[in-house]
């Protein structure tokens, strides 16, 4: 038995079946389209060009900017020339960052509840379970079918945000701005991560439950504490940083071994197949 | 050879298997026949280590499937109910799908062969979606067929054909036991459509096995006490055999209530005697009515 050739036949099929299915691919466009691209993008023009200090409710978005200045964790803000440079600077590069991080838990989570309940409400995972593959190799073919896309996918919409924030920043800042550590780290190291700790969260979750609704809603509640760190950089409570975003990476990484051993303990072939009988 | 040894199975509060025994031997067409719901499915699970049995044990070539499932299954074709195809995939990609997971070395060669085999030349590069049943069933034949299986488990393999369907099914069915030396447990309800391809058979009754052998085996079982049905036309009537107590019919047909198979040649040969026999044929000699009987006999148990 060939295992990387099966693993690549998993993964093939898994993927086709997404591309197949407008219901599993619209939503996971339009996600990063309006999260990674044109929510980001018409923030940033719109302050390119309007007086943001007339806006009312910014207020405290500035008071955050003059302590983050202050207190020396984002000092460059101190040497720009207006409020507007500060906030946009704020937005693009600190701001969306945790966002960002939408796309690859909503991708994953889509991917995976299909993948594995998907096959059980499709009555098909028991013809998967009759073949010879082992569950090491059908789990790694899984894993891998959601991750590729959902790395793939937060990419691509990190290229395309970033060409996007360049171009509406390049007049005000006469620079590229675009991404700093922050970013790259974000994008190369904790996404990976998070979509890999979403997906093995999913892939216990689907085990257990029976069809791909009830599997999706259960795996939803990993937005959850996403929320919190969106809420806590908007507030300027929680600065992301590169050292904060590598310990989240790797606190990530170490769920996912956890969440990897449970899924080895909990779903031999024998309780995969009674769980939908 | 497998050999099942005291199976028992326990789904939460549903006892699906009761200690159930049999021994099948390399070669051999087994069909496995009961109701919907008697435990076929559980035990064709069980036996292909994808289920694991409360109590007992079960060996495939001498490997115990629910320690070396993964050899058990690269040895084993298993078609279940669910035929397990990918509607959104045509006929053809399914079967390269399943190839590569297999391991099939040369794959195309092989699916051309199966497609050729089971008529599905025309239809392989159609969506699955888009099959009749007929057409599935026979896709998930082949799919089963790709890694040259040496046993071969069909569970329901008839369910939901047409009789041309049916046909197929079990000239395949003949075809792979004697060409390819398959081992074959073939599972039904309906044991009609399969008396002409199974050698044995095991009678299966609310997760017990309540019958078990081939059909002359079970017939002489069963079939100790004969009822004959007789036309003749004898010069003094029925009353030329009535030591043998006839239930008189018409003129020309009576039934005998025999005591033994024994007394069969003795009635006829008095009857030749006396007049002209036309025809004699056994009552509920069939292995149908048998198993009608036999389940008859467990109904209330």
């Amino acid at each position: 038995m060939n295992n990387r050739q099966a693993i690549k036949a998993l993964v093939r099929k898994d993927i086709r079946a997404i591309t197949a299915s407008i219901q599993l691919w619209l939503p996971m466009l339009i996600v990063p389209l309006i999260v990674g691209v044109i929510m980001p993008a018409l923030l940033i023009w719109m302050a390119s060009r309007v007086e943001l200090r007339s806006i009312g409710n910014l207020g405290f978005l500035l008071d955050s900017l003059d302590l983050l200045s202050s207190s020396g964790q984002i000092p460059e803000l101190a040497s720009m020339p207006t409020d507007n440079h500060r906030i946009i600077y704020y937005l693009a590069l600190y701001m969306f960052a945790p966002l960002f991080l939408i796309i690859p838990v909503m991708a994953s989570s889509i991917l995976t509840a299909n993948s594995f309940a998907g096959e059980k409400e499709r009555k098909t995972l028991e013809g998967l379970l009759f073949t010879p593959i082992s569950m090491d190799t059908l789990f790694k073919g899984k894993v891998l079918a959601a991750l590729i896309p959902s790395i793939m996918l937060s990419w691509i919409t990190f290229l395309i945000y970033g060409i996007i924030a360049n171009i509406l920043m390049y007049p005000m800042f006469g620079a590229i701005m675009f991404p700093n550590w922050n970013w790259i780290i974000l994008v190369l190291w904790v996404v990976p991560s998070c979509s890999l700790m979403v997906i093995l969260l999913n892939v216990l979750i689907s085990a257990k439950v029976r069809g791909f609704q009830e599997a999706y809603q259960l795996g939803g509640l990993v937005v959850i504490p996403l929320l919190a760190l969106i809420a806590g950089q908007a507030s300027g409570m929680l600065l992301i940083s590169p050292v904060l975003l590598l310990l989240i990476g790797a606190a990530l990484l170490l769920i996912s071994l956890v969440l990897l051993r449970l899924v080895a303990l909990w779903n031999s072939r024998q309780q995969l197949a009674e769980s939908q009988i | 050879m497998i050999e099942v040894r005291s199976i028992s199975k326990q789904f939460k509060e549903h006892q699906a298997l009761r200690d159930v025994s049999f021994t099948i031997e390399q070669g051999s067409v087994t069909g496995l026949i009961g109701p919907n719901g008697s435990g076929k499915t559980t035990l064709i699970r069980i036996m292909n280590g994808v289920l694991g049995a409360t109590s007992g044990s079960v060996t495939i070539n001498g490997l115990d499937p629910s320690a070396h499932a993964e050899k058990v299954l690269a040895m084993c074709g298993t078609l279940t109910e669910q035929s397990g195809l990918y509607e959104n995939m045509s006929g053809r990609d399914n079967l390269m799908f399943f190839a590569e997971v297999f391991g099939v070395q040369q794959h195309t060669a092989r699916i051309d062969e199966l497609a050729e085999l089971f008529e599905l030349q025309e239809y392989q590069h159609r969506k699955v979606g888009t099959y009749s049943t007929g057409m599935k069933k026979r896709l998930g034949l082949a799919r089963v067929l790709l890694h040259r299986p040496s046993i071969l488990f069909l569970d329901e393999p008839t369910n939901g054909l047409d009789p041309d369907g049916i046909q197929m099914v079990l000239r395949i069915i003949r075809r792979l036991n004697r060409e390819e030396k398959m081992t074959i447990l073939v599972s039904s309800h309906v044991l009609s459509q399969l008396s002409a391809v199974c050698d044995r058979y095991i009678f299966m009754e609310k997760g017990r096995k309540v019958e078990e052998g081939s059909e002359q085996e079970i017939v002489n079982r069963y079939l100790t006490a004969p009822r004959l049905e007789v036309e003749a036309a004898l010069t003094d009537g029925w009353s030329a055999a009535a030591e043998f107590n006839p239930e008189i019919i018409s003129t020309d047909k009576a039934i005998f209530q025999l005591q033994s198979r024994e007394e069969i040649p003795m009635l006829l040969r008095q009857l030749t005697t006396k007049g002209q026999v036309y025809q004699a044929r056994m009552i509920g000699s069939d292995l149908e009515s048998i198993y009608f009987a036999i389940r008859e006999a467990h109904h209330y148990e």
